[in-house]
């Protein structure tokens, strides 16, 4: 029996095989090989002419190159496909430093951050966001306050009145007037008034006839001094970092008494002196007091019963110190290129050393 | 209130320096402004005696002085019009220093030599508006002889330092050299002394006895005066000069500088008349007349209204009483007999006449302010003494007045416990005291009650709490302990649900690329009547500015310019949101309408990305998609409808939707008209606005959680041919009607026109979902319910293809 043609053929795959390199060959030589009239399968039909002896030699022998040439094909096709998805891969590399698909992102305005961060340290003591008119009564803005129509304090120049009793309220004072009224006498009144606020300035690099100031009100029984300092240095510490400190100075609010002007210590240069400071060591922020009487009994509270502290700042101010912002206009103007500067998220790290 | 250190010496020793002064005063309570060092910059500045004066034979301007200037006579060459031999003047030698860093060296000018310099104030550094008028284009010469060659700066009383007091309303008490001396006594221990008035009062005889009259005490309560004849009038001498000065006020001659120089003593303007041109022998004073009209001292004619207070000789007004005087009743160079006044007129119609006159003054800060009953008479005398002794007068009589001065002292009553309380301190009655009796109050203890009593000076303390800031200012607040509230009862600190919503609008507008704008509520009239149908806004008084004069009717016009602003710095993508108010009238004299608005402005491309060249245009779709997150947000969707509208006239008159919430409108959504877009130098731009008070106001509850269905959802889609006027809404409603059951979900996914499609007509594609969340939905079920929906969309008139 002669099997040379059976390793002839084996023979021949084994060599074809070596030279090719892509799918459809393979296919190809899958066919010549193992198709119905391909050369294995021709071999098998060559068992007629054998003897019923040689046939189970034979055929076990066209097996065994099936089996081979299947085999060798399957391997081949398993490379092909890696080679393939490699070559896939490496064409679909893309350059990832090209920009993503943009999905812009707005940012909020200083102001409101500066407000919203104030908000939420008062919040977290326990204090409540009132809110109010921005036209207001000559009542509420003015006289509630302790500042009646003969009062020095006020002058038809400063504020933008509509007719002779309404006006543009000239601070957020008048929210708290409003706030104490509803609470009728009873306390704890724990408030923060942020707002908008209008005085006849005329616009400047630190003027605005239109600008924001936060207020904040308690009254209570037994509110001392002693707490609206403790409140406040806790404030300072929280904003404008842990090594601040505070001082009080006299000064004159009609609706408090006693009143104070509130300095924190320079977070710039620590107290040492700087421009920001103009060289004193200490940055005036804040306006409080103890509430005076007759802003009490106005609103309806008991003086003798009851006291209480004020205090009011700008976060204008404060946000033009703390960024260094020069022009108040900025505010207002709605320039993208000054917005879109506070769109990151802050937090504690390095917080007043930005400057 | 300027406080020269020098002077205040007078009043009161304080051994400390300048800046030590000025910090602990600042500390008080008194912030001290500034502080202006006469001596900056000044070296080897001496008195100098000019012997000779000559012709300049090269130069007509100039002229060669020999000036002694005490060790030698030196030649200086001067260029000032008034100097003249045999006059004391103030040298800066060779080798010395001016302000501004000028130095002086030996020169020769025009060939003569000349060593230093005869200097006028001006080059000491002193403002030209505080200078004599004799001195303004000339060198100072001194009044009386002085010592030749020494310190020019002590001779002019210069070598001084002056602090700027920026007082606060309520201490009026230190708007003068008496209140300085009080609060320095206050802060660093010692006595006052207050100046001496030894006058002698001459008998009057012969002329005619003069009588005073207060017609309304509520106008004028006191009006005292005096007299003093044979008044000479002449330049005041030059240490008062220099102090009036420093005070920054300008030296006029000897009686009007006496009348000043009293004021800054004592915080009591006095007025100066001469005696013989008031034309009566009385004064009568009383409110003016409505329209009543008086020539002031300035030439010019004023109105006068019954609020003003008049100074009459019985029949017309010769001055305004605390704010300026009248023409023909002032002190002259020829005025030999003078009538000095010290009154106290009503603060409240001070301020209003120098307010409406715009004629502010020392007096008249002083009069506004109320002046204490204590220096009244004080300063009178002052005055008169200070006549008697600088202008050669000769006081006659005594006082001549009308009207109560009240000089009792007033009390205030309050307890430690109540300062300690306040103060939230432990301080006892004796600190208490002590810190009192800096001020100069008098305390008297019985028992727990300190009963205070207050001077006139000090009339500016009225109630206990007065008294608590007095003791704790003088205390010093760095002794006032830190502390937190005990409250009566224990409250949570919150937003409340509308201030949430707020702040997740914001957040949410921000994530979608829109950035925070604010914006001015003041407008122009023009832009308070764009974007809005009210054609009134708020208008101000006494605008400041056309751009500012009335109140917002919207908040589109401003974000409209923020845009303008923004594209003309080559920011082409312009997405802006605001929050805010606008107002609308409920007539004159009432509060506005208060609307809180969310308003947005969208131009350019959104989410452009320039190298794959995406992006979502600034169109109708895009401020729509905004807003409906937004309602998604709030969980209002439901309740909102678009409805077509052709908008304000500023608006695309097909590209705009008015917003509704149930059956009313919050607000409209669209594309700005194209002309007016034009107009702005905009292309396409989108706007939104919706009043968002409503919308806060929704209570939503908790969510409502359903369990997932096990069954799956059904989709049919269908396509129709409608009339291109037919809009989806309409389509939707018809669906959502005729769908009896299981429809979950209703969206258009294509609309066509065009080819295929017959002309006004438009093919659109809506997809349909149902759900049965009981059982799995047969082929049956879904015909039951989908059937009557496409017929009752033929029945509306669209064709199914």
């Amino acid at each position: 029996m002669d099997t040379s043609g059976i390793s002839e053929i084996q023979k021949t795959f084994d060599k074809a095989i070596e030279s090719i390199d892509d799918k459809k060959s393979l296919q190809d030589l899958k066919v010549e090989y193992l198709g119905k009239k391909g050369k294995v399968t021709g071999l098998m039909k060559e068992m007629k002419n054998l003897s019923n002896e040689d046939k189970p030699l034979y055929g076990a022998k066209v097996n065994e190159v099936r089996s081979h040439i299947t085999e060798v094909i399957e391997e081949k096709e398993a490379v092909l496909a890696s080679a393939a998805l490699e070559a896939q891969l490496k064409e679909e590399t893309i350059d990832v430093s090209l920009p993503g698909r943009t999905f812009k992102l707005g940012s909020p305005h200083p102001l409101s951050r500066t407000i919203e961060d104030i908000e939420d340290f008062f919040i977290g003591l326990g204090y409540e966001i009132a809110e109010g008119y921005e036209v207001e009564t000559d009542y509420f803005n003015f006289e509630a306050l302790n500042l009646p129509k003969s009062h020095p304090a006020r002058d038809m120049q400063d504020s933008f009145y509509f007719s002779e009793d309404i006006l543009l309220r000239t601070h957020t004072s008048p929210v708290q007037a409003r706030t104490m009224q509803a609470r009728k006498g009873a306390g704890p009144v724990k408030i923060i008034c942020p707002g908008k606020v209008y005085r006849r300035d005329s616009d400047d690099a630190t003027h605005s006839h239109q600008f924001t100031q936060i207020e904040g009100l308690v009254v209570d029984r037994n509110i001392h001094m002693s707490d609206l300092k403790g409140t406040l240095e806790l404030f300072a510490k929280e904003m404008f970092g842990a090594e601040r400190e505070i001082r009080l100075r006299p000064s004159y609010f009609p609706f408090t008494e006693p009143s104070v002007e509130v300095d924190i210590s320079c977070f710039k240069c620590k107290g040492a002196g700087c421009n920001v400071c103009k060289g004193s060591g200490w940055i005036e922020i804040l306006g409080a007091g103890m509430v005076h009487p007759n802003v009490l009994e106005m609103a309806g509270f008991d003086p003798d019963e009851y006291s209480g502290f004020a205090f009011g700042m700008g976060p204008d101010r404060i946000a033009m110190l703390k960024y260094g912002i020069e022009d108040i206009r900025h505010f207002y103007t709605n320039d993208l290129r000054f917005i879109k500067q506070f769109t990151a998220t802050e937090d504690g790290g390095n917080q007043s050393e930005s400057i | 209130m300027r406080v020269s250190k020098e002077w205040l010496n007078e009043w009161i020793p304080v051994d400390v320096s300048i800046d030590e002064l000025a910090e602990r005063i600042t500390r008080g309570g008194i912030e001290v402004d500034d502080v202006i060092d006469y001596t900056e910059g000044i070296k080897n500045l001496v008195v100098g005696y000019v012997e000779s004066v000559e012709q300049h034979p090269e130069a007509d301007r100039l002229k060669i002085c020999q000036v002694n200037t005490g060790e030698e006579t030196n030649q200086i060459v001067c260029g000032a019009p008034n100097v003249k031999a045999d006059s004391y003047v103030i040298v800066s030698r060779v080798g010395g220093r001016l302000p501004g860093g000028i130095k002086i060296k030996r020169a020769k000018l025009r060939g003569e030599v000349s060593e230093g310099m005869i200097c006028s104030l001006e080059e000491l550094g002193i403002p030209e508006d505080y200078i004599p008028k004799e001195y303004q284009n000339g060198i100072f010469m001194f009044n009386e002889a002085k010592n030749i060659g020494t310190d020019a700066l002590s001779a002019l009383y210069l070598d001084d330092q002056v602090m700027d007091f920026d007082l606060t309303p309520n201490r009026k008490d230190a708007l003068s050299m008496a209140g300085a001396a009080y609060e320095t006594r206050a802060l660093f221990g010692g006595e006052v002394t207050r100046p001496k008035s030894p006058l002698t009062e001459h008998e009057d005889n012969g002329s005619a006895a003069f009588s005073i009259r207060n017609e309304d005490a509520d106008a004028v309560p006191y009006y005292g005066a005096r007299i003093v004849r044979d008044v000479e009038i002449k330049p005041a001498p030059t240490w008062m000069q220099v102090r009036l000065i420093k005070a920054g006020i300008r030296p006029i001659n000897n009686v009007v500088d006496i009348s000043n120089y009293v004021l800054l003593e004592f915080g009591q303007p006095l007025h100066m008349f001469d005696r013989d041109k008031i034309g009566s022998d009385e004064i009568v004073t009383r409110f003016a007349g409505q329209d009543e009209e008086m020539t002031t001292l300035d030439d010019k004619i004023r109105k006068l209204n019954d609020s003003d207070i008049v100074i009459t000789n019985g029949r017309e007004p010769i001055a305004l009483a605390g704010v300026m005087g009248g023409d023909f009743s002032e002190v002259t160079e020829s005025t030999t007999t003078v009538l000095i006044e010290s009154a106290l007129f009503n603060p409240v119609s001070i301020r209003k006449t120098s307010n409406r006159l715009n004629l502010r003054s020392e007096a008249s800060a002083r009069f506004e302010k109320g002046v204490s009953h204590e220096f009244v008479l004080e300063a009178l005398d002052r005055a008169a003494y200070l006549l008697e002794k600088y202008a050669g007068g000769r006081v006659t009589g005594s006082v001549i007045s009308d009207g109560e001065l009240n000089l009792e002292n007033s009390r205030i009553s309050v307890t430690g416990s109540f300062i300690n309380n306040r103060l939230g301190m432990d301080l006892s009655t004796e600190e208490i005291v002590g810190s009192l009796s800096k001020l100069g109050l008098e305390t008297e203890v019985r028992g727990e009650t300190l009963n205070i009593s207050i001077p006139s000076r000090r009339d500016d303390l009225k109630i206990r709490e007065d008294i608590t800031e007095e003791v704790a200012r003088i205390y010093g607040y760095d002794a006032l302990p830190s502390s937190l509230p005990e409250y009566t009862s224990i409250t949570p600190g919150k937003l409340t649900d509308e201030q949430k919503k707020v702040r997740i609008i914001r957040h949410q507008l921000e994530s979608l690329g829109l950035t925070q704008a604010i914006n001015y509520a003041l407008t122009s009239r023009e832009k308070s009547k764009q974007f809005t149908e009210r054609t009134e806004g708020l208008e101000l008084l006494m605008p400041m500015s056309e751009d500012h004069a009335v109140l917002r009717n919207s908040m589109i016009p401003h974000l409209i310019d923020n845009a303008v602003y923004n594209v003309n710095r080559q920011q082409k993508d312009v997405q802006l949101y605001e929050m805010g108010r606008v107002f609308v009238s409920r007539g004159e004299g009432n509060q506005p309408e208060e609307i809180e608005m969310l308003g947005g402005v969208l131009t350019g491309e959104m989410n452009r990305t320039e190298w794959l060249g995406t992006s979502v245009p600034a169109d109708f779709y895009a401020a729509k998609g905004i807003v409906d997150s937004i309602f998604e947000k709030l969980g209002v969707t439901d309740n909102i409808s678009y409805r077509q509208s052709e908008g304000f006239r500023e608006m695309h008159p097909g590209r705009t939707a008015d917003i509704y919430f149930g059956e009313e409108k919050i607000g409209f959504a669209g594309e700005i008209h194209p002309k007016f877009a034009e107009d702005n130098d905009l292309n396409r731009t989108a706007v939104f606005e919706i009043s968002i008070d409503q919308l806060l106001s929704v209570k939503n509850g908790i969510i409502v959680y359903e369990q997932l269905s096990k069954y799956p959802t059904i989709t049919r889609d269908i396509a129709l041919v409608v009339e291109q006027s037919v809009t989806a809404d309409a389509l939707m409603n018809t669906i959502r009607k005729a769908a009896k059951k299981y429809l979950e979900d209703v969206f258009v996914f294509d609309v066509y026109e065009g080819e295929n499609v017959a002309d006004g007509m438009k093919s659109v594609a809506i997809r349909l979902t149902y759900l049965n969340r009981e059982q799995t939905l047969t082929d049956e079920e879904i015909e039951a319910v989908h059937s009557p929906v496409l017929e009752a969309l033929e029945q509306d008139g669209a064709s199914i293809r």
